[in-house]
């Protein structure tokens, strides 16, 4: 039984690594503090609060723990060791994280100690399936391999826009892979799972934008795989990331925060309701975020719904929406919906189960073709006027015959298609698609994106990038095709790709 | 100190797994053990100063000093410590206050009767937060060793003679216990199975290098000066006791090739007994590992930081016995240490005690040790947690120095 105070209150210094710094002598801490010990009472109630949730570390000192304590073992054999910050100002012990460590293997301790390393926001350790979820940011990985140092910095905006749009995006696909004939699939690490992906989406959407974290005012995360059947992936997005005003005294973020779910549109239902907040006539928000986040399920091969197991991926996308230094501005949407349950999962069920009956023809191909088409209709465009298309990407061969249907050419749907890289990430699906292409287009393009959730509905959107979409490139090292086309990927075989969903 | 304090009576158990027995059964054992060998009855004492750390957790059981007034039929003044230098150590407090003459200091653990969750706790009590960053009991010793082999800059062959230096300190560790009757592991190893066992398990250090979980009790009775002579006409004298703490969290400390308390506790008993560190021949360290024995050396005087691998490579060439460090013999461990003897927590502490004490009066048997010149001190250093406290006691057959 875990003790739910404790985790707060381990959570809410550990998963941003929360500390303090004398204004006096500059002396630093980890794990907040109410003065300095070297300044004494005048310190009181003067310390700056710092934390290292951005920063880059060092690797001091290290050492192989092949065994771990039992809340551990799960992760098998990892580094542990001591991690500096600030040329050593601070530092705390870290576990590296993101490292397969095979028992037959050494591992050169020399040749780690001294690197640079970047914290990351993971599940802490195993716990009780009924427990609360404990998680905490003393998990690193190397500064110069898959996930790179990429600093935040608050960046004023510069230009107000007509219409809303997107200022920035974020997406996370984890550094492990499971590769099956032309295709691979993002694998998790055993410590990720959809609120980790969601929190890094969130980070680095944050990074991209350079908004300041403290004026969004609503965070929607949609998602179907959230390990908790109660209990929001938002509202600890909102705490990691600090969104909204943070109300110190009672540690609440002054943010609207909340779960969706409709299967793989539960995201991109949200980007019209986010638009809206932000030109909201009476009180109009600053910014708001929406996230798209999955640890797609899947039963075993063989098993009622294991077909799914051919095509789950991991990862999310987010995406900040305002009115100010827009990327790409909103043309139009439409969207719409049946009742038609093609794929479904019953409370307290660990997979979902799949349709055959419903899947393909009056599902998805139904759903996005005509929200597709509606949406050129409403705004007079034929395909050609549109450079890129994006669609929900469930497999290879759906997303291209869908697009062929409407119109489209490959070199219009395929920038997008990224299914072949990552596999069905489910929510993050069509946003990662989406990603990818704002990724790469020159300002003045237009692009329709159309999801479709099974249940069952589509949602189309037309963009129409600016030319400030150029300018936020520079902060966006961690791009589509660089987590596509990563050296430092490692693939994994399949009992340790269903291991690694599994988790914790 | 304003007075020293008579040992005039000590006792133990075996250390090892007492599958049969509670924690009240050891400490029983161990406590008639100390009465008998001071010619005491119960009723003689004054009040208990008694230790453990875990069995709250092991055994589920709290106040302990409930136990031992139901084991003892009487009402005294009796507190819980955790380490069993810390209840020496205030037991010491109090007869130098003059509040009482004859103290029963007991310690006693159970570890093994929750042994599938032990190291959990263990790290939990080193340093929660390095236990939610993954740390482990074992990994944190060799993080130490990993910054005294950078700090010194120890490559290549250096390096190599440093694994050796650790791995003889295991195996005159475990010659030592031999002759040990208490001992939790009574047999001699050899180097290749040292270095075997961190080969085979791949790390850094292995199951040589490291103190078992150990199940035992410990007990010794003090006197105040004047009360020991009616008792005891060859009582060993504690003419220091001094302690000093460190921060929870290892990587945070500014010091971390060895335990600044460690230091700061051995300069301040050095003071207290009035005599200097040569002066002493027999030292009990708390050798959790094999890099603690050594690290200790350094932290509490007996060779320069960063030399002890490169003065015990030497030592241990034409080893008998004892260290040879600064030009002087250094007996260390000869019960085994915690490596050999056994690791009981709240009462390893007192086998410490139980050894310099039998040392000192020339008791103990087959594993005497033979100095040059006379045999007058001996120290010992337990520490609780990872360096966090650190106590030295020093205990001498005359009453301190000049
Ligand atoms: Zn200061």
């Amino acid at each position: 039984m875990g003790s739910e105070p404790i985790e707060r209150r381990v959570a809410y210094i550990g998963d941003r690594l929360k500390g303090s710094k004398c204004p006096f002598c500059g002396k630093e801490y980890f794990r907040t503090r109410k003065y300095c010990g070297d300044c004494g009472r005048k310190s009181l109630g003067k310390m700056i609060d710092i934390d290292f949730f951005y920063e880059k570390g060092v690797l001091e000192t290290c050492t192989v723990v092949r065994e771990p304590t039992n809340r551990f073992t799960r992760f098998g054999a990892y580094v542990y060791g001591i991690i500096s910050f600030h040329n050593g100002r601070v530092r705390v012990p870290g576990r590296l994280t993101d490292m397969i460590i095979g028992s037959d293997k050494s591992v050169d301790l020399d040749s780690l100690e001294g690197r640079e390393v970047v914290p990351r926001f993971r599940r802490r350790h195993s716990v009780d399936k009924s427990d609360i979820i404990p998680t905490i940011s003393l998990a690193f990985t190397f500064a110069d391999e898959y996930y790179p140092y990429q600093p935040y910095e608050i960046v004023k905006p510069s230009k107000e826009y007509d219409a809303p749009g997107i200022v920035g995006y974020g997406v996370y696909v984890s550094k492990f892979r499971i590769r099956e004939g032309a295709m691979e699939r993002s694998v998790p690490f055993i410590d990720e799972d959809a609120i980790t992906a969601a929190v890094e989406a969130g980070k680095i959407a944050l990074i991209h934008s350079g908004v300041d974290h403290k004026l969004i005012g609503k965070v929607y995360v949609g998602s179907e795989s959230n390990p908790y059947a109660v209990n929001p992936i938002a509202s600890k997005v909102a705490q990691v990331l600090k969104l909204g005003e943070e109300e110190k005294a009672e540690g609440v973020q002054g943010i609207d925060a909340v779960d969706t779910e409709f299967a793989c549109k539960a995201a991109t239902s949200m980007f019209k309701d986010a638009m809206a907040l932000v030109c909201y006539p009476k009180d109009p928000m600053d910014y708001a975020m929406v996230i798209g986040a999955d640890n797609a399920q899947a039963a075993p091969r063989g098993e009622p719904g294991g077909e799914l197991d051919f095509f789950v991926g991991f990862g999310g996308a987010a995406f900040i929406f305002g009115m100010k230094d827009v990327i790409a501005e909103v043309e139009g949407w439409y969207s719409c919906t049946s009742d038609t349950p093609d794929f479904w999962r019953r409370d307290l069920e660990p997979y979902p189960r799949h349709g055959g009956r419903f899947t393909g023809e009056p599902a998805y191909f139904k759903h996005i073709i005509k929200a597709g088409r509606k949406l050129m209709e409403k705004l007079n465009l034929k395909p050609s006027d549109i450079d890129y298309f994006v669609c929900h990407q469930p497999n290879p061969a759906f997303p291209a015959r869908a697009a062929a249907t409407l119109g489209f050419k490959p070199e219009q749907y395929m920038p997008g298609l990224q299914v072949s890289k990552f596999g069905n990430t489910y929510s993050g699906s069509s946003p990662i698609g989406l990603a990818a292409i704002l990724d790469q287009a020159e300002p003045h393009k237009r692009i329709m994106i159309v999801s479709y959730g099974s249940g069952a509905g589509s949602d189309a959107y037309l963009f129409i990038t600016t030319e400030q979409i150029k300018e936020k490139r520079s902060r966006q090292k961690f791009t589509v095709k660089y987590q596509a086309e990563n050296k430092f990927i490692e693939y994994v075989d399949y009992a340790t790709y269903r291991k690694f969903k599994e988790g914790l | 100190m304003k007075e020293p304090v008579a040992i005039i009576g000590v006792g133990r158990t075996r250390f090892g797994e007492h599958y049969e027995l509670d924690p009240e059964d050891l400490i029983d054992e161990a406590g008639l053990m100390a009465l008998d060998s001071a010619g005491l009855e119960r009723k003689d004492l004054d009040a208990c100063y008694i230790s453990d750390y875990l069995l709250q957790v092991t055994n589920k059981i709290g106040l302990e000093e409930g136990f031992i007034s139901q084991l003892l039929e009487m009402n005294i003044p009796i507190e819980k410590m955790r380490s069993f230098s810390s209840a020496l150590m205030n037991a010491c407090n109090a007869i130098e206050a003059g509040r009482y003459d004859i103290v029963l200091v007991g310690g006693m653990e159970k570890m093994t009767d929750r042994w599938s969750k032990i190291r959990d706790n263990l790290m939990l009590l080193v340093d929660h937060w390095s236990y939610y960053a993954g740390g482990t009991p074992e990994s944190i010793h060799e993080l130490l060793l990993r910054e005294y082999i950078k700090e010194y800059n120890i490559r290549g062959d250096d390096r190599q003679k440093l694994m050796e230096v650790l791995a003889k300190i295991s195996v005159k560790n475990h010659r030592n216990a031999v002759f040990n009757e208490y001992a939790h592991f009574r047999r001699e190893i050899d180097v290749k199975r040292v270095f075997a066992a961190r080969e085979e398990e791949r790390r850094l250090l292995g199951l040589y290098d490291f103190a078992p979980i150990s199940d035992g009790a410990t007990a010794i009775i003090l006197a105040s000066l004047k009360k020991a002579k009616e008792y005891a006409n060859d009582a060993v004298y504690i003419i220091s006791s001094s302690m000093a703490t460190d921060y929870i969290s290892y990587p945070s400390r500014p010091y971390r090739t060895g335990f600044i308390a460690s230091k700061i506790a051995m300069e301040n008993a050095l003071k207290m007994a009035k005599i200097s560190l040569h002066d002493i021949k027999l030292l009990e360290v708390y050798d959790q590992s094999t890099v603690l024995e050594m690290i200790s050396l350094e932290d509490l005087g007996f060779v320069k930081k960063g030399e002890a691998w490169a003065k015990l490579y030497e030592s241990f060439e034409n080893f008998s016995g004892f260290y040879y460090l600064d030009g002087k013999q250094i007996f260390v461990n000869t019960n085994g240490g915690l490596k050999a003897d056994g690791n009981p927590l709240g009462a390893t502490g007192g086998a410490q005690i139980f050894e310099v004490v039998k040392q000192l009066k020339g008791e103990a048997g087959q594993r005497q040790i033979k100095s040059d010149g006379d045999l007058t001190y001996g120290c010992v250093q337990e520490i609780e947690g990872f360096g966090t406290k650190v106590y030295v006691h020093i205990l001498g057959r005359e009453k301190g120095g000049k």
